[in-house]
């Protein structure tokens, strides 16, 4: 398996002048469901990701126009949440981020029908002007573009010079993506893959 | 971004942080090294600054004025766009099409996103891809603080006085009937050679009953790629938010 495959972010915003007006309240209990599964990293457009404000801020932090997000590497802890969140009946929208055969799978799973569905058809223009396909695996986690492929060079080079593990070069990383959207452990996963092959220039 | 160069020890801390690599050293007239930002090519995105990485407190956005703000607004995904009261590009797209019905059956989105991934756009960029989609008559969504930039919708001409603001990234969103996807990924295709920067393009639909997709039946037709992850919304939500009467 990939690792796409364990890589799941599930996400809850109110429509604006539909029913954003206090929708705090059903914001944060989304944010206490996915608490309770085994997420790797969870933030707020409005306050910042876990790995640079921690949880406490993050839960009492969210307003209307919170965008509240998490993420988990097994369809499992997915399943779960997607389990209580229907339950909860909380009325903001809900999308996740993810294989979509996967992501359908547990729907159907929790007699959910799939809404609306957003696909990538790649990218175009200056193609050569991107970083290497290895780096952009990981800088591409941060939707927002926020993690930098220089940031991620210097985590390989710190790694290589045993200044940080790659668990810890990887947390790091994630510190950058306000919306606490990026996998730090998948991150890790491919930091390790590419440190053994990587020539890196270290000046 | 800038960064004072009286308090700045050179330390190089906020270098790795910059998405767009403008942040070099330089040596004062007096001999001393510190670091700069190529605020020309700087698009405001404050990450070095959130990074809090500088041992010494030099970083500093200043105010900026319009049309200078309007790079903090789409590049910094902690700002809200006042038009859309959107964080982030200032689009919900299809985040919240359950409850907006923005995309409605027979139709998809269709969205060029400029600067993506990690390489920052010039707006005379997003307004070749405006002018080449204007023809084809496909409407702009009008919720996204970019269409707002228009000087005029039906040609795709920008303002003038925003073009050479650089942005990390921004969305030219579009909503189209399925039978018309690859005509206007053709015409996205065919400017893609004429931009300095790159684009994602996305395509966005609404499920049928059957939980088929159609605007993917219209690619696989087409024999186009599109990716195997994407997004879905999972349709839960609706008008009465739970604790909203609190």
């Amino acid at each position: 398996m990939d690792s796409l495959s364990r890589d799941y972010v599930i996400f809850a915003m109110s429509a604006k002048g539909f029913n954003s007006e206090n929708s705090r309240y059903a914001l944060t209990e989304f944010l206490k469901i996915v608490d309770k599964y085994h997420w790797v990293n969870m933030g707020d457009m409005k306050t910042g990701g876990y790995y640079l404000v921690g949880k406490e801020a993050i839960m009492e932090g969210v307003q209307d126009t919170s965008i509240v997000h998490g993420v988990f590497t097994s369809k499992e802890d997915l399943r779960g949440a997607v389990r209580e969140l229907k339950a909860a009946d909380l009325g903001v929208s809900i999308t996740i981020s993810g294989i979509l055969d996967n992501v359908n799978e547990v729907l159907l799973d929790n007699n959910i029908k799939r809404h609306t569905v957003e696909v990538s058809l790649g990218v175009r223009g200056r193609t050569d002007r991107l970083p290497e396909e290895e780096l952009l695996e990981v800088t591409t986690m941060c939707g927002h573009g926020m993690v930098s492929q220089t940031f991620v060079r210097q985590m390989l080079i710190d790694i290589k010079k045993g200044k940080r593990t790659p668990e810890e070069a990887a947390n790091y990383l994630a510190t950058p993506c306000v919306c606490g959207v990026f996998n730090p452990r998948r991150a890790q996963e491919l930091l390790e893959e590419l440190v053994d092959v990587w020539c890196m220039d270290e000046n | 971004m800038r960064i004072d160069a009286s308090k700045c020890i050179g330390c190089g801390q906020c270098r790795p942080f910059c998405i767009m690599q403008v942040i070099d050293f330089t040596r004062s007239e007096k001999g001393k090294v510190h670091c700069v930002v190529n605020e020309d090519e700087c698009v405001d995105c404050e990450i070095c600054y959130r990074a809090k990485v500088c041992p010494v407190d030099a970083l500093k956005q200043p105010e900026t004025q319009w049309p200078r703000s309007i790079r903090g607004t789409f590049s910094n995904p902690l700002a809200i766009h006042k038009e859309t009261k959107v964080p982030g590009r200032g689009t919900e797209e299809m985040k919240t099409n359950d409850i907006t019905n923005r995309y409605e059956r027979g139709f998809a989105g269709m969205s060029a996103e400029l600067g993506r991934p990690g390489i920052g756009a010039r707006l005379r960029d997003a307004e070749k891809v405006f002018m080449a989609l204007a023809p084809l008559g496909v409407e702009f969504e009008p919720q996204n603080p970019l269409t707002n930039l228009l000087e005029d919708p039906k040609t795709g001409k920008m303002k003038e006085e925003v073009l050479n603001e650089k942005v990390l990234s921004c969305i030219v969103e579009t909503i189209i009937p399925l039978d018309r996807i690859l005509e206007v990924l053709d015409a996205m295709e065919k400017v893609a050679k004429t931009i300095d920067s790159v684009f994602s393009i996305d395509l966005v639909c609404r499920a049928d009953e059957d939980l088929s997709v159609p605007s993917l039946k219209v690619m696989e037709a087409g024999h186009r790629w599109y990716t195997r992850n994407g997004k879905t919304n999972i349709g839960l939500g609706h008008l009465n938010v739970k604790g909203a009467d609190r």
